[in-house]
Parts: C-alpha cells; sequence; structure tokens
C-alpha cells in the first residue's frame, strides 16, 4: 500500500485468519495497522498483492455486507434514537420493519443497553455509545468484525469492562473480529492471536500465539502466563523498532 | 417563559427611555418653528407640540398607539393592518416555500458537482446583488404578460431573495456527515440515494432551520417590496405602505414599518418554534 506522496504506508504484510478467530492488529502510531484493515475492508485498494476475505476480494465482500466495522468513533446518528441507529444498517439493506425491529432489539439486549433504546446517542456515555455502535456492527449478522481501535478514547475502567463483554459477545456469537488497537493488556486479554506490526515501513514483524485459557475474566490479567505473553508483544514491538528509546 | 419576562421587560423599557428624548431632539426645532410662525396649533409649550405635530420626524409613543388603534380596529375591516399582515405573511411563506424547494435543488448540485458549482455559482451570487427594489417591478410587469398574478409574483420576488441562504446553508449542511460516518454507509454498501436519504439530508436538516431565520426575514422584505411594486386590488402591508406614502401619512408609515418588524420577529419565531419540533433530538440539550 503506497500513498499519494509516495509514503510506503505497508509493505510486507502476510497473514491467514481463521474463522472465529479474534486477531489484534498491535504497534505503534504509522505501522500501518488502521490500513491494513481499511484494505481488508475496502475503504482503500492496495497498489499490488491479494486479499482474500472469505475467498472474495474485499470489494466482493463489502458488496455482500459480510463485515461489521465499529470506527474508532462510535459515529451514531444523532437524529436517530438508540434503536433507531442500529436499524440503520438494517433499513440500508432492506430489512422488513418488524424484523429490523426484532434484530435491533435482540442487538441491544446483547450489549446490554435495551432499556435506552428511546434515548439519543448525547445522552449517553462513550462507552455506552460504543456499545451501540458494536450493536448496530452486528445487526445484520455479519461472520466478520472489524474494529478500529473502538475503546482508544475510553477511560481505562470503562475499557477494561467493555473488553470483558467484547469477549463475551465474541464467545456467543462465534464472530471472526480483527482488532486494531495499540494497548498490548488489550491485545493480549482479547487475542487468540496478536499480530506485532512496526512502522517505517510498515511491516507485520511478527504473530504471536495466545494460549490464555477462554473464557477469560478480570483474573486472567492477573495469571503469570498474561505477563509473559504481554513482554513477548512488547519484545518484539522494542525489536521492529517499534520503540527505539521508550520504556 | 416567565423567567426571561424580566429581561424582555427591562429592554422594552430602556429602548422607551431612550426613544423618548430623541423624539424630542428630533421635533422640538419643527414645532419652536411652527410656534414662531403663529401657526394656528392646539398645544401651548414647545414640548407638548414636539409630541403632537401632524407630520413630526420620529411620532412621539402616544401618537404611535394612537395610530395604530386606528390602523387596527376594527380588526376584520380590509383597511385593517391585520388582514394585510395575514396577506405579507402568506406571501412570505409561500415565497419561503419556493426558495426551499430552488435552495435544496441548487445546493444538491454544488455538493454532488463541483462543475455545477464553479458554473452556477457565479450567477446565484450575481443574482443577489441585483436591487430587488429594482427588479421587482419589472419582474411584476413580466410575470403579468405571462398571467401569473396574485400572489404567486410577490412570492416569487420574495422567493428570489431568499433562496440564497438555503441554498448556502443546506450545502453546508449536506457536507457536514463526519468523514467516518460516510465511510460506515460504504461498509453497508450503501447507494447513493441511500446515502442522502438516511445521512446527507437528516444531518443538513439543522442547516437548514438557522438559514431559514435568515431567509424568511430577507423574504418579508422581499415580499413588502413586491407588494408595493404591485398595482391592484391585493392586500399586504407593502400596499398600505405606499398608500400611506402617497397621503404623506408619517404617523401611519411609521406604524406599519413597526408592524412588519413584529410580523417578522413572529415569522423568525414560528421557525424556531417548528424547528423544536421537527428536530426533538435538540430539545433539552
Amino acid at each position: 500500500m503506497v500513498f499519494q506522496a509516495g509514503t510506503v504506508a505497508l509493505k510486507e504484510a502476510s497473514l491467514e485468519i481463521g474463522s472465529g478467530e479474534f486477531i489484534s492488529l498491535i504497534g505503534p502510531s504509522g505501522c500501518g495497522k488502521t490500513t491494513l484493515l481499511r484494505l481488508l475492508a475496502d475503504l482503500i485498494q492496495p497498489t499490488s498483492g491479494a486479499i482474500r476475505v472469505g475467498g472474495k476480494t474485499p470489494q466482493e465482500a463489502r458488496k455482500s455486507r459480510a463485515y461489521g466495522y465499529v470506527f474508532q468513533a462510535p459515529t451514531l446518528m444523532e437524529w436517530r434514537t438508540v434503536l433507531q441507529n442500529v436499524m440503520l444498517p438494517l433499513e440500508v439493506m432492506g430489512f422488513s420493519p418488524t424484523e429490523r425491529r426484532s434484530r435491533a432489539e435482540k442487538m441491544l439486549t446483547l450489549v446490554g443497553l435495551e432499556k435506552f433504546a428511546k434515548n439519543y446517542p448525547w445522552q449517553l456515555s462513550g462507552g455506552m455509545q460504543q456499545r451501540v455502535s458494536i450493536a448496530r456492527a452486528l445487526a445484520f449478522d455479519p461472520q466478520l468484525l472489524f474494529m478500529d481501535e473502538p475503546f482508544g478514547a475510553l477511560d481505562e475502567i470503562t475499557r477494561e469492562n467493555l473488553n470483558l463483554e467484547l469477549l463475551r459477545l465474541w464467545r456467543e456469537t462465534r464472530k471472526t473480529i480483527i482488532f486494531v488497537t495499540h494497548s498490548i493488556p488489550e491485545a493480549v486479554f482479547l487475542s487468540t492471536r496478536i499480530v506485532v506490526m512496526t512502522p517505517r515501513p510498515g511491516k507485520i514483524e511478527t504473530v504471536i500465539p495466545v494460549d490464555l485459557p477462554q473464557p477469560r475474566g478480570f483474573e486472567t490479567r492477573e495469571t503469570a502466563r498474561f505477563f509473559e505473553i504481554a513482554t513477548q508483544v512488547r519484545e518484539a514491538l522494542r525489536k521492529g523498532h517499534g520503540f527505539e528509546v521508550q520504556e | 417563559m416567565t423567567r426571561n419576562l424580566v429581561p424582555m421587560l427591562v429592554v422594552a423599557l430602556v429602548v422607551v427611555a431612550l426613544y423618548y428624548p430623541l423624539m424630542l431632539l428630533a421635533n422640538v426645532p419643527v414645532a419652536q418653528q411652527a410656534l414662531d410662525n403663529g401657526a394656528a396649533l392646539e398645544c401651548k409649550t414647545t414640548v407638548a407640540c414636539a409630541s403632537s405635530l401632524r407630520s413630526p420626524v420620529l411620532p412621539a409613543p402616544m401618537q404611535l398607539w394612537t395610530g395604530f388603534r386606528s390602523l387596527v380596529l376594527p380588526l376584520t375591516a380590509p383597511t385593517s393592518i391585520l388582514p394585510n399582515a395575514w396577506a405579507t405573511a402568506g406571501n412570505t411563506l409561500l415565497g419561503l416555500l419556493l426558495a426551499t424547494l430552488v435552495g435544496i435543488f441548487f445546493a444538491i448540485g454544488i455538493v454532488a458537482s463541483r462543475a455545477f458549482e464553479r458554473s452556477l455559482l457565479p450567477w446565484v451570487v450575481a443574482s443577489q446583488t441585483v436591487p430587488i427594489i429594482a427588479l421587482a417591478p419589472m419582474l411584476v410587469v413580466v410575470l403579468g404578460q405571462y398571467g401569473v398574478q396574485g400572489a404567486l409574483p410577490k412570492a416569487i420576488i420574495a422567493a428570489f431573495v431568499a433562496f440564497f441562504p438555503i441554498t448556502i446553508g443546506v450545502a453546508k449542511g449536506l457536507r457536514s456527515p463526519d468523514p467516518l460516518a460516510l465511510e460506515l454507509m460504504k461498509t453497508y454498501n450503501a447507494s447513493d440515494q441511500q446515502t442522502y436519504l438516511k445521512l446527507r439530508f437528516p444531518a443538513s436538516v439543522p442547516y437548514l432551520f438557522t438559514a431559514f431565520k435568515v431567509a424568511i426575514t430577507a423574504a418579508l422584505i422581499g415580499a413588502i417590496v413586491a407588494e408595493i411594486s404591485t398595482v391592484g386590488f391585493q392586500q399586504g402591508l407593502g400596499r398600505m405602505l405606499f398608500e400611506n406614502s402617497r397621503a404623506s401619512d408619517v404617523v401611519s408609515i411609521w406604524v406599519i414599518m413597526l408592524s412588519s418588524a413584529l410580523l417578522g420577529i413572529l415569522l423568525v419565531a414560528l421557525v424556531g418554534w417548528v424547528e423544536r419540533w421537527v428536530t426533538p433530538w435538540q430539545r433539552a440539550r
């Protein structure tokens, strides 16, 4: 992937992701992790190379609505209530009104916001808004979920709660999730595999499997294995000149 | 409302308190001259005469009140301000409706096509620099040749001055959605039409209402100018202004001017009320 100014955003990225996996892309700013996600989602096109999403090109995958995308910001429509926001993709995709409502209500229950169906987005906290946007991404039941630093703007406590909730969602829905983050604990806690990326030019440094047992809970973060894997990720980042002086 | 009543009254009182000495200042020389010339006046002192001149520079508050009563009562008489203001309001709102249709059409063109924006916008801007007072009578004549009469020519002239703020406001509104929101629609594989219906149009509604508040005052002036330019039996504040200025009735002209200002306030308030009703998500924010 090369940007117009000639900057190489992403040079070497070769990766295969199995169905039902939870993959985190981690790395410092400029390592191309968001670029990789946007390539998969057909929001940008690669200058060279081949990408297949469930056997299709990214464009075919997007047109067949194969994935849900959760952005850094909740991007809720302020003129729609919470329920109406979750119904938005269903309206675009031509679901029947009764189907729209029942699916949206089910999704809100899944993220624990059924009591806020009639509220407007501004009446919700940042964490709740992001949960609505996750419910919206899941409403049309895509097999794939792309998440671009969805909890990056939230405070640590909210973030850890939402991590736990996301894991539960993943277990219950059996989706394949590709998750961009720059938090090491978040990546270790959530993933089945962690893709460590390094910048200038952006490339995949290494892929670290996470063998922490499922289901994971708050206590998982305090196990020795958790720290071992976190250290492994940290060292991989340092090796790739991800952090030259810091730490 | 009651919380705002006190400041509203205070401002009104201050305006009257400032107006009164200003009125005396303007009228005293005229009154003095009339007394010096030995005109047959019913008043004795200069100040009393200054407040009761037949053709004052500025009418006294009491004169305005008397003039207002005589122009309003009886309420339903064809010469009363009320039916005339009603007619003008109708012309203004019809004009605003036309301006909205044209404005939204232009705004979509501007947002959808750079070529459209480049080629059309200069003409739109040029149209707004034409003095409406010169254009209105000619437009009435031209439209009259094609049998367009009654309220429509006035509404067209009102629309002519009102469509510009609506065009600009809606164009800005259509461009207001966050880039992420546009990408979100792309991930749903939404068509352009769906993106307009579900994202761009709803996002531009608050901008439309801001534009309405500017446009409706412009449309009101346009309607009044159009009424002045139209010869006929139709009603309207413009026609009242025209007739009273021919009769050199200064106090009545002031009363009609203040009434049209009041109508403007009511129309803007109406827009605000409709806005609160149409955009419930902005309520209590």
